[in-house]
C-alpha cells in the first residue's frame, strides 16, 4: 500500500517537475529559429530541404498557416508573434510593416525586379489557373473550359471547385480576373453564379481545388497553375488551361520579425530562402522576380496579367466585401 | 464530528487559487472585452455582433443542426440501452453494442469530418459501392451525423448508467397486471427515465452546438457559431471584441441547458435496490433489437473503417494496392512523432495532475468540515457549462503577452479545468459512498487526517482513480475546441495538427494521425479498465 501511495506522490512531483522545465525551456529558446508561414506543402518541402543541405536541421521550425490565419496573427500580434521569420504575401506582409513596423531590414545586393522593399524579399510568385479532371470531364459529358465564366454554366453544378478569398490569397487571384475583366456588376453576378455551381466546394486552402480534381471529386477547379502542370506530369488525366480573362499574379516574401536584437540566425535563414531555396521554388513557381532568371517556355502562362495597383490589404478588404456580396 | 484542521486549508488554498486563475477571472476578463470599445462600457459590440446577418444565421444554424442531432441521438441511444437491458439478446451482442458504440469516443471530433467525407464524398467508398452519393455530405448532412457519432457514445452511457437502477420486478406486475404493452413501457420504463432522457437530450445538444472539429472538417458553406468564432479571432481580419461577444453569447445555452438538467433532476427516480428479475423471452422484439442494435454498430464500423482503408492504399482512388508507403512517410517526418510526443505529455500531465486536483477537491467537498467547501461545487457546474472553445479564448484574451503563452502549462491548465465536472462527480458520488465515520475513527486514534486519507481513503478509491486518469487521458488526447487558440509551434498537439494538415488536405496523414490516437487511447482505456474490473474481482474474490 505504502509503496503505490509513494508512487503516486512521486508522480505528481515529477509531474511538476516535468512542467516546471516546460516553462524554462520557453524562455530560452532562441537557438532554434521559428519560421511562420503560408506557403503550400510545396514550398515548404524546398525550403526545408535547403536549410537541411546548408546545415541548419534542428535549428528551425516551420509552422504552417492558411494566409487568412497567418495574416490575422501578424496584425493581432504585431512584434509580440511568436516567429522570428515570416514567409507571407508580400501584400500582407507590406500591410503589417505599415501599420505594426513589426519587421528588421533585410535588404542586400539581391535586386527584385519590382524594385521591392528594404524589410522583405520575394521568394516565390504564384500565378492562376483552371485546370480539369479530363476523366471526370469525358464521364460527366462537359465540354472543355476556355474561360472562369464557363464554370457558371449550370452543367458544372456541384463539379467546379475555387479557393475562397476570405481565407486564401489563391482565390484572390481568382476574383481579380473576375473584376478586371467583367467590372463590378457583371462580375458580381458570374461570381454569384460560380459559387452557387461550385457549392460545397469553395476551399480555404489554396490547394485545395487541385487535391479535388485530382481525387475526382470536382471535374474542374481554379488554383495554382504549376500544380496543374505537376499533376500532369505525374500522368494524372490533369490538364490546365489559361482562361481568357487572364492568370493574375501575386507575390509572397520572406520578412524577419524585430526580437529587439536577437535576430542574427533570424536574418541568416532568411537569405538562405532567398538565395539558395529560390532555385528549387522557381522551378516550382515559374515567375522571375529577381533580375537575371529564367523561365522554362512551358510555364509561361498565355495570359499573363497583375493588377493595376499595388496589393494592399485594404484593396483586399474590399474584394473580400465583393465577394460576400456576390455569396448573399 | 471531524473538525477543520490545517492539512485541509493547506490544500484548500491551491486549489481556490488554481481555479480563480484559471476559470473565473480569465472568464471575467472576456466579458470585460465584450462590453467596452477603447475606454468606454458598452453594449454597442452586442448590438453589433446581433445586427451581423452572419453571425445571426450561424446562431440559428447552431441550434437548428444541433437539436436534430441530439432528437437522433437520444432516440437512437434509447433504443440501444433498452435493448441492452429489457430484451434478451445475445450478450455477445450486448458486449458488441458496448464496445461498437463508445469506440468513436477515442477520436478527435475533426477527424470525423474527414472519414465521413471519405465514407460518403463522391469519391468515397460507400460512393463507390452503390455508384454515386447518397446525399451531399458537406454542410447540413455531415454536420448531423457527425454530431450523432460524436455524442452517441456520451448519451448511450449516460442512459445506460441509469437504466441499470431500474426496477425490472415492477415489469413483472405490470404484466401480472395485464397492461398493455404501451402503458407497461411507459410507466415501468419510460417514465423512470424521463430525467436522464431529458439530460441525455440536453447534453447532446450543448455538445453538438459548441463543437468545432465536426464544422471544420465538414461544414462546407453552412457556417455555425463555432466556425464564426474561429473566424473571428484567426481570420484575416481579427474582430476581438466580436469574438468576446460570440463566446459570451455561445454561454447562453450552456447556461440554459444546465438549469434544465437541475429542474430535470427532479423527475429522477431512486430505486432503493434495484431488483433483478428474468426477462421473458419474446422472439419477434429480440430479433428486432439484436437487428437495429448490429446495424447501428456496422454503421459505425462501416463509417470509421476509412481511416484504416485510405493511409493503406497506394493512391486512393485510383491504385487500392496495399502499401505501408504513407506510414512510413508519417514514421519518418520528424516533425509528426515529435508532435505525438507533445500530445502525450500533455494527456498524462492532464491526467496525472488532473485526477489530482479533482480527487482533492472531492475530498475537500465531502468529507471534511471546511468552511467554503461549497464553491468547489460551483466550480464544477461553472466548468460543466462553459464550452472549450470559450475556454481556450478566455485564456487567450487574459494570458496575451504573459510568459505562459505558447507553454505546456496552458494547455495542460486548460484542459483541467475544461474537463473536470466528470472525474469531480466520479469522486465525489463514491467518497460519499463510504463509510463516513472512517475519518473520525482515526481521529480517535491519534492518526492524522492525512494519513487517514492516504491509508483508508485512498485505497479504497483506487478503481474510481483509475476511471478519472482514463477519463482525463483520453479527452486530453482528443479534444480541439479547448485548445486551438493555446497551441503553439513548440507545443502543437496531434489533434490540432490534424486541423493544420487539413489546409494542405493531407487526409492520409490525417488518417494515420488518428489511428496514433486511437491506438495509444485503446492502449490506456484498455489498461485503465483491466486494473479496475480487475481489482474489483480479487476483491469479490477475498469476500
Amino acid at each position: 500500500m505504502k509503496k503505490s501511495t509513494s508512487m503516486m506522490l512521486g508522480t505528481v512531483s515529477a509531474a511538476a517537475m516535468v512542467l516546471a522545465a516546460c516553462g524554462g525551456a520557453e524562455a530560452d529558446s532562441k537557438d532554434q529559429v521559428i519560421i511562420y508561414s503560408n506557403a503550400d506543402d510545396e514550398a515548404i518541402e524546398v525550403m526545408e530541404s535547403t536549410l537541411d543541405d546548408k546545415g541548419y536541421k534542428g535549428k528551425y521550425l516551420i509552422q504552417s498557416f492558411g494566409t487568412s490565419e497567418l495574416g490575422g496573427k501578424m496584425m493581432a500580434e504585431g512584434k509580440e508573434i511568436e516567429a522570428d521569420v515570416v514567409t507571407m504575401a508580400s501584400y500582407f506582409i507590406e500591410s503589417a510593416q505599415t501599420s505594426k513596423s513589426m519587421f528588421v531590414d533585410i535588404s542586400s545586393d539581391l535586386k527584385p525586379l519590382d524594385g521591392g522593399v528594404t524589410y522583405a524579399l520575394p521568394i516565390l510568385g504564384n500565378v492562376g489557373s483552371i485546370f480539369i479532371n479530363t476523366d471526370v470531364l469525358q464521364q460527366k459529358g462537359l465540354s472543355v473550359p476556355k474561360t472562369i465564366k464557363d464554370f457558371t454554366d449550370p452543367a458544372y453544378k456541384d463539379l467546379v471547385s475555387f479557393p475562397n478569398i476570405m481565407d486564401s490569397s489563391t482565390g484572390w487571384l481568382l476574383v481579380q480576373a473576375i473584376i478586371k475583366e467583367y467590372g463590378e456588376q457583371e462580375g458580381k453576378k458570374v461570381l454569384a453564379d460560380l459559387i452557387k455551381n461550385a457549392g460545397p466546394h469553395i476551399e480555404s486552402s489554396g490547394s485545395g481545388p487541385i487535391k479535388k480534381v485530382k481525387t475526382g471529386e470536382v471535374a474542374a477547379g481554379f488554383g495554382l497553375r504549376i500544380q496543374a502542370i505537376d499533376a500532369k506530369n505525374e500522368g494524372l488525366p490533369i490538364d490546365y488551361i489559361d482562361p481568357t480573362e487572364g492568370n493574375f499574379t501575386l507575390t509572397e516574401s520572406v520578412a524577419v520579425v524585430d526580437k529587439e536584437g536577437d535576430e542574427a540566425l533570424a536574418k541568416e535563414i532568411a537569405k538562405v530562402i532567398v538565395t539558395e531555396a529560390r532555385g528549387g521554388l522557381l522551378e516550382q513557381y515559374p515567375v522571375a522576380l529577381y533580375e537575371g532568371e529564367q523561365v522554362k517556355t512551358e510555364h509561361v502562362p498565355a495570359h499573363l496579367k497583375k493588377w493595376d495597383t499595388t496589393l494592399t490589404v485594404d484593396l483586399l478588404e474590399k474584394h473580400q466585401a465583393f465577394f460576400k456580396e456576390a455569396q448573399q | 464530528m471531524l473538525k477543520t484542521n490545517k492539512m485541509m486549508k493547506i490544500i484548500f488554498l491551491p486549489i481556490l487559487l488554481f481555479f480563480l486563475f484559471f476559470l473565473i477571472v480569465p472568464l471575467l476578463y472576456m466579458f470585460w472585452q465584450s462590453i467596452k470599445i477603447g475606454n468606454i462600457i458598452t453594449i454597442q459590440n452586442y448590438l453589433d455582433a446581433l445586427k451581423n446577418i452572419e453571425i445571426r444565421r450561424s446562431f440559428f444554424n447552431s441550434f437548428k443542426v444541433s437539436f436534430a442531432a441530439s432528437v437522433f441521438t437520444t432516440i437512437l441511444a434509447f433504443l440501444l440501452v433498452y435493448a441492452i437491458h429489457f430484451t434478451t439478446m445475445h450478450r455477445h451482442t450486448k458486449k458488441l453494442v458496448h464496445i461498437g458504440i463508445t469506440l468513436p469516443m477515442l477520436l478527435p471530433t475533426i477527424t470525423y469530418g474527414f472519414v465521413l467525407i471519405y465514407t460518403f464524398g463522391n469519391q468515397g467508398i460507400l460512393t463507390k459501392l452503390i455508384g454515386q452519393p447518397l446525399f451531399t455530405v458537406y454542410g447540413y448532412n455531415g454536420l448531423v451525423i457527425g454530431y450523432v457519432l460524436y455524442t452517441l457514445p456520451v448519451a448511450f452511457i449516460l442512459m445506460q448508467n441509469s437504466m441499470q437502477y431500474i426496477d425490472k420486478r415492477f415489469l413483472l406486475v405490470s404484466m401480472l397486471m395485464h397492461d398493455r404493452p404501451l402503458r407497461r413501457f411507459y410507466h415501468t420504463v419510460f417514465r423512470p427515465m424521463l430525467g436522464t432522457i431529458g439530460g441525455a437530450f440536453i447534453l447532446t445538444f450543448i455538445l453538438s452546438f459548441t463543437d468545432f472539429g465536426i464544422p471544420a472538417s465538414v461544414g462546407g458553406n453552412y457556417r455555425v457559431i463555432a466556425t464564426e468564432l474561429y473566424q473571428a479571432m484567426l481570420g484575416s481580419i481579427v474582430h476581438f471584441e466580436r469574438g468576446a461577444v460570440i463566446s459570451v453569447l455561445m454561454l447562453v445555452p450552456a447556461v440554459i441547458g444546465v438549469v434544465m438538467l437541475t429542474i430535470l433532476e427532479r423527475f429522477n427516480f431512486q430505486y432503493k435496490q434495484a431488483g433483478q428479475s428474468e426477462l421473458v423471452k419474446h422472439r419477434l422484439r429480440d430479433g428486432l433489437f439484436t437487428a437495429y442494435s448490429i446495424v447501428c454498430v456496422v454503421v459505425v464500423f462501416i463509417i470509421f473503417s476509412t481511416m484504416f482503408i485510405v493511409p493503406f492504399t497506394k493512391g486512393y482512388p485510383y491504385n487500392f494496392s496495399f502499401t505501408l508507403e504513407h506510414v512510413q512517410n508519417v514514421l519518418s517526418e520528424q516533425d509528426l512523432t515529435k508532435v505525438y510526443a507533445n500530445s502525450l505529455i500533455v494527456a498524462v500531465l492532464t491526467a496525472v495532475l488532473g485526477v489530482a486536483i479533482t480527487f482533492l477537491s472531492a475530498l475537500l467537498n465531502a468529507r471534511t468540515p471546511l468552511k467554503g467547501r461549497k464553491s468547489l461545487d460551483l466550480a464544477s457546474m461553472i466548468t460543466n457549462t462553459v464550452p472549450g472553445m470559450v475556454l481556450g479564448l478566455s485564456y487567450l484574451f487574459f494570458f496575451n503577452g504573459s510568459s505562459l503563452k505558447g507553454t505546456f502549462l496552458i494547455i495542460i491548465a486548460c484542459n483541467i479545468v475544461h474537463f473536470f465536472t466528470t472525474p469531480y462527480l466520479m469522486a465525489k458520488n463514491s467518497l460519499q459512498k463510504m463509510d463516513p465515520t472512517w475519518e473520525v475513527t482515526a481521529e480517535l486514534l491519534r492518526d492524522s487526517w492525512l494519513k487517514t486519507v492516504i491509508r483508508i481513503i485512498l485505497p479504497n478509491i483506487r478503481p474510481t482513480i483509475y476511471q478519472m486518469f482514463s477519463y482525463y487521458f483520453l479527452n486530453a488526447m482528443v479534444t480541439v475546441s479547448g485548445v486551438i487558440f493555446l497551441v503553439s509551434t513548440k507545443t502543437m498537439l496531434v489533434s490540432t495538427r490534424i486541423k493544420e494538415l487539413q489546409h494542405f488536405a493531407k487526409y492520409t496523414d490525417i488518417f494515420v494521425l488518428s489511428i496514433f490516437i486511437l491506438c495509444t487511447n485503446l492502449i490506456v482505456k484498455l489498461g485503465c479498465d483491466y486494473i479496475t474490473t480487475h481489482k474489483e474481482k480479487v476483491k469479490e474474490m477475498s469476500k
